[in-house]
């Protein structure tokens, strides 16, 4: 572990996001830009005083510099920018890496945004591409192997190895359609059985299609500041971000070191250091739900259970307000909305307005501590951030 | 060319600088491992250099075409129109006797004959448009 450290350096002080769902018409730069609006709304600042933007490619969008692109459609131009890539563990890279850049003096008052329209805004071709598009073409693409299956792999074995059951699978799915019921916009909200995901028909093995997240359009922004400058602008809740930490295993599935045991375990490991605290400490999470045994397998190696326990964990109430550790109580991607790259943003959309109690019905008490697990590329990737309240400091 | 039309055909491998011996391997019915002679390291996804050495003394050798499915994921929802014809078909994750792990698929049988640990054997096929690809049936 490093001297320095991010720890309680750097604030989130605006978040926004656009509406989700179905949302046509809509580009991925409006749907960043208009989550953008909201961020800085949020924090009460105007665009001109952001000096940095960091954002994320979009399958529907020509833009290879999706974040440069933004900041001409946005109408600023920033000293600091960067289009990240390392698929779905990009939304917790964006943090520790403007947490880095702010504490680094690269920029002082950072927009974090990505947008993207699935579900409405790709043409035939570009769907094609987004569903294999992260696939090595000489050793994966010639099978017909889309993305979901490589993360079925992984879930299989863990069936295999720890008697993880389908229920068990398909309760991650129902606990999350139960918490997006209580989250406005969400983009589906009909409670949903254990019978009904096992009936919804394969997708790939042992996946059925209501294991899987879905498809959306949708964009999410959030404003981040040095603890100084946030106390300077009088922000009256800022959420630190405590800790962060990256794992990078493999490219290729088949040279995962094990198809159980993930990255998330070391980058999880040292964004507990970072910050401090460890996993029984955290009061919320939003951990990565691009199908509901990536959720089972996070919970332990994100250190909520022992391996090979996270299918008994989440059966036995875990995952939900009264359990140990109240994971992705806005829906997840699961449920509430799952639009790519901005998906995981959605999740610290809902850590954040956790911590700052501004979650209503669905707030889950006396939240100080929370973390966000984004991966991606059949867990290649792997990103931890753990965020708090003053109070933690 | 549409995109539509390119849809509706399966991707067809291009090999690289790294890849090129593996690709001649298969046209002539065979699987090429890299083996170093440095450290023994044993490698399928080809490469200029050994992954655990860096040495650059690699000979490629064919595999015994004996393997053990570690994993497996049966394919209900094509991924395109290339493959809407071909489902459902079981994606493997191979252990090689030599020791890599490699992606592919079964073939001559239906997807349910596949379980953990079932013991397979290569089979190099020739699709239409002339690709040889490394699959595994029931040994
Ligand atoms: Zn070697």
């Amino acid at each position: 572990m490093s001297e320095t450290t991010l720890r309680g350096k750097v604030a989130v002080i605006g978040i926004g996001i656009s509406p989700v769902g179905k949302v046509p018409g809509r580009s991925p730069l409006w749907l960043a830009a208009d989550a953008s609006k909201k961020a800085l709304a949020d924090a009460g600042l105007e665009k001109s005083v952001v000096d940095g933007v960091l954002s994320c490619h979009a399958f529907a969008s020509p833009f290879h510099r999706f974040s440069v692109a933004l900041s001409e459609y946005f109408g600023i131009q920033p000293t600091f920018s960067n289009t990240l890539q390392v698929s779905g563990a990009t939304a917790a890279t964006m943090f520790n890496i403007g947490a880095a850049a702010i504490q680094g003096g690269l920029a002082k008052v950072i927009l974090l945004t990505a947008g993207d329209s699935l579900m409405t805004g790709l043409t035939p071709e570009m769907a094609l591409r987004s569903m294999t598009e992260s696939r090595d073409q000489q050793y994966e693409m010639p099978y017909g192997i889309p993305v979901a299956n490589t993360f079925a792999m992984t879930a299989h074995r863990h069936m295999r190895e720890f008697g993880t059951t389908a229920e068990q699978l398909a309760e991650v799915a129902v606990v999350s359609r139960r918490h997006a019921s209580r989250t406005p916009g969400a983009q589906q909200t009909a409670p949903i059985t254990i019978d009904d995901v096992l009936n919804s028909g394969w997708v790939t093995t042992p996946y059925h299609k209501l294991d899987c997240s879905l498809i959306s359009d949708g964009g999410a922004a959030f404003i981040l500041t040095s603890a100084e400058h946030a106390k300077e602008l009088g922000i009256v809740n800022p959420i630190y971000i405590l800790g962060g930490g990256e794992c990078y295993t493999h490219e290729h599935i088949f040279l995962m070191p094990s198809l159980t045991s993930t990255g998330a375990v070391m980058s999880s490991r040292n964004a507990y250091a970072m910050a401090g605290y460890g996993p029984k400490d955290m009061h919320i999470a939003g951990i990565y739900d691009c199908f509901t045994g990536t959720v089972i397998m996070m919970l332990e190696d994100l250190g909520f259970c022992p391996k090979g326990e996270g299918g008994r964990f989440v059966a036995d109430g875990h995952m939900t307000y009264g359990g140990q550790i109240p994971s992705n109580t806005h829906g997840g991607l699961l449920s509430f909305a799952h639009p790519g790259m901005p998906g995981s943003l959605f999740h610290f959309y809902e850590v954040i307005a956790q911590l700052r109690g501004q979650c209503g019905d669905r707030q889950v008490a006396g939240a100080q501590l929370g973390l966000v697990h984004s991966l991606g590329a059949g867990y290649a990737t792997n990103a931890t951030t753990v965020l708090g309240t003053e109070n933690v400091l | 060319m549409t995109g539509n039309d390119r849809a509706s055909e399966k991707p067809i491998p291009s090999p690289d600088a790294d890849s090129a011996q593996l690709w001649r391997g298969l046209r002539d019915g065979v699987l090429l491992l890299q083996h170093c002679d440095k450290c023994r390291h044993v490698q399928y996804y080809q490469q200029g250099m050994c992954r655990q050495c860096g040495a650059e003394d690699i000979r490629h050798r064919p595999a015994c075409g004996r393997g053990k499915v570690h994993s497996f994921s049966v394919v209900h929802r094509a991924p395109g129109p290339a493959f809407k014809d071909d489902v459902p078909y079981a994606v493997l994750l191979v252990d090689l006797e030599e020791g890599p792990r490699m992606i592919s698929t079964f073939t001559g049988g239906p997807p349910e004959d596949v379980t953990f640990d079932l013991n397979v054997t290569l089979v190099v096929e020739i699709s239409g448009d002339g690709t040889a690809l490394p699959r595994f049936r029931r040994s």
